[in-house]
């Protein structure tokens, strides 16, 4: 669904990606790991335009994406969920909802503002609460609720768990796998080993800005050398 | 001095916050969206008073006047956008500033050439001449006019972007454009469109200006100052910064004027250093 091939991209003079090669197959979840530095967040962002790509491609179902405006991109189908979570302070959780399921709704399809609440319950009792009010868990989970409304077929997820409490990272880790059962694309960033490689049917591992290991989640749990060399866990 | 005199007093400082308010509210929202700061918005006042004097002339209506402005205004906006406005973009502030602050000059000249360096009037409507009596004062009809267009358009403008999905999408862009893209919405032709309305705005403050002020050349010139200060003063891309910013402007201008002559050149400085140093951001900036 997602081929990006030998990426080069990076912000004012500082090159992060250095001819980056994925793919994400569809219906697969592949878990994007590495070091702080590595280059996680820039591959997403170059995903959805926020960074210029210098060289390489990226492609949508075959459709090359370098060079469109987030706004087509999104549109196109990719939903995102930044590693910020970027909820808008001034809208209510209702309107955050509402500014992505007004654009993207249409008859049959499968996210509606009812099954996202059916999925996050928590959120279904703060529709009318401030966007800038809530936790980090909920801020979280509108995010997450928020780009499955674009009814997305890839969705990118940058550190879904980071600064969240356990209790509330086993949430969204089976909310999470609940999406996966369904069939849906993820390209997951993380710096949390056990949960990206306990949902990943693929996992790379990221090092000066180009894939460096790639395998099975057996593989890369299996392989402490490539752990502690990529990962330094 | 009586109470009646501080009443028409209050209700000057009124008219002339309804007038910075009309100007200041398209200023501040297109800067929060896409941090553009157009200092050729007090020309498009200007614009909008020439334009209601010609099309009062022509039409022989203040009416009809009041309706061309903004249009004309709006459709000089579309124009500087797609000519220039679209190019600066991604140009950085200092380009923005030297650019629209020429733009300036163009139309000083402009003016000069089509209306003349002489000063020019419009009457008022005939329905809203002479004066009306209020809270024991009598206090000039059309002025009550200008403070009720101003609370009106307020009002719209309040519910627009509070209760209508346009106005998320605008509050969603002023928090974080990068996101609201994410989200499919084409910033770009958001901030076209409230470009386009702050315009139109202005245009319209410039022609319902025009029956109480001589319409000059450098109309324009003279209040993009205090528009600027109500957008700092209010803070930067909200409507309720607009709204706090013209009313704290139009009132200290007035009553500044009214208490200490001698002061009141600096009195509207003294308040946006005063606000500055307790509130950096102004009163209520849009993104905290």
């Amino acid at each position: 669904m997602l081929e990006i091939a030998e990426l080069a991209a990076g912000y004012g003079e500082t090159q992060v990606l250095h001819g980056l090669s994925l793919t994400v197959p569809a219906g697969r979840v592949l878990a994007l790991l590495g070091r702080n530095g590595a280059g996680k967040t820039t591959t997403l962002r170059a995903v959805m335009g926020l960074v210029p790509a210098r060289g390489g491609s990226i492609r949508l179902d075959g459709r090359p994406l370098a060079g469109l405006p987030p706004h087509a991109i999104a549109r196109l189908g990719i939903g995102y969920v930044p590693e910020t979570r970027d909820i808008f302070p001034s809208l209510t959780v209702r309107e955050n909802l509402e500014l992505a399921a007004r654009r993207f709704a249409r008859p049959g399809a499968a996210w509606t503002m009812e099954r996202v609440l059916a999925l996050f319950p928590a959120l279904a009792g703060r529709l009318g609460t401030g966007g800038g009010q809530l936790s980090g868990g909920e801020q979280q989970m509108l995010a997450i609720a928020r780009a499955l409304l674009m009814n997305p077929l890839l969705l990118l997820l940058d550190e879904p768990t980071e600064g969240l409490a356990p209790i509330v990272v086993q949430q969204i880790h089976d909310k999470l796998a609940e999406l996966k059962a369904e069939g849906l694309t993820m390209l997951l960033v993380e710096q949390n080993f056990g949960f990206a490689v306990s949902l990943a049917d693929e996992v790379a591992m990221l090092g000066r800005g180009a894939v460096v290991w790639s395998g099975s989640p057996d593989a890369a749990r299996a392989d402490g050398e490539a752990q502690a060399r990529w990962l330094g866990v | 001095m009586d109470a009646a005199f501080w009443i028409v007093q209050a209700l000057n400082a009124l008219q002339l916050s309804m007038l910075l308010f009309l100007l200041s509210v398209g200023l501040t929202i297109v800067f929060g969206l896409m941090h553009f700061i157009n200092l050729a918005h007090g020309a498009l006042y200007a614009l909008g008073a020439f334009v209601a004097v010609s099309a009062a002339g022509f039409t022989g209506s203040t009416w009809a006047a009041f309706a061309a402005a903004p249009l004309a205004v709006a459709t000089v906006g579309v124009l500087l956008y797609l000519l220039l406005i679209r190019r600066l973009r991604s140009a950085g502030p200092m380009n923005q500033v030297l650019v629209t602050f020429g733009l300036i000059f163009v139309f000083l000249d402009l003016f000069r050439m089509i209306w003349g360096d002489i000063a020019l009037g419009l009457p008022e409507p005939e329905v809203l001449a002479g004066q009306t009596g209020l809270f024991g004062v009598v206090y000039p009809t059309y002025r009550l006019f200008i403070i009720l267009l101003g609370l009106a358009v307020m009002a719209v403008l309040a519910l627009v972007l509070a209760r209508t999905p346009i106005g998320a999408m605008i509050r969603a862009g002023v928090d974080n454009d990068r996101m609201a893209a994410c989200l499919g919405i084409d910033v770009d032709r958001l901030f076209f469109l409230v470009f386009c309305v702050g315009c139109a705005l202005a245009g319209l403050a410039g022609a319902v200006a025009a029956p109480v002020l001589s319409v000059t050349t450098d109309m324009g010139t003279g209040i993009l100052i205090p528009t600027l200060v109500v957008v700092v003063v209010g803070g930067l891309g909200s409507l309720k910064g607009a709204v706090a910013g013209s009313l704290l402007t139009g009132f200290v201008q007035t009553f500044g004027a009214v208490i200490a002559p001698q002061l009141a050149a600096i009195a509207i400085y003294a308040m946006l250093a005063a606000v500055l140093i307790l509130r950096p951001a102004g009163l209520f900036p849009a993104r905290a």
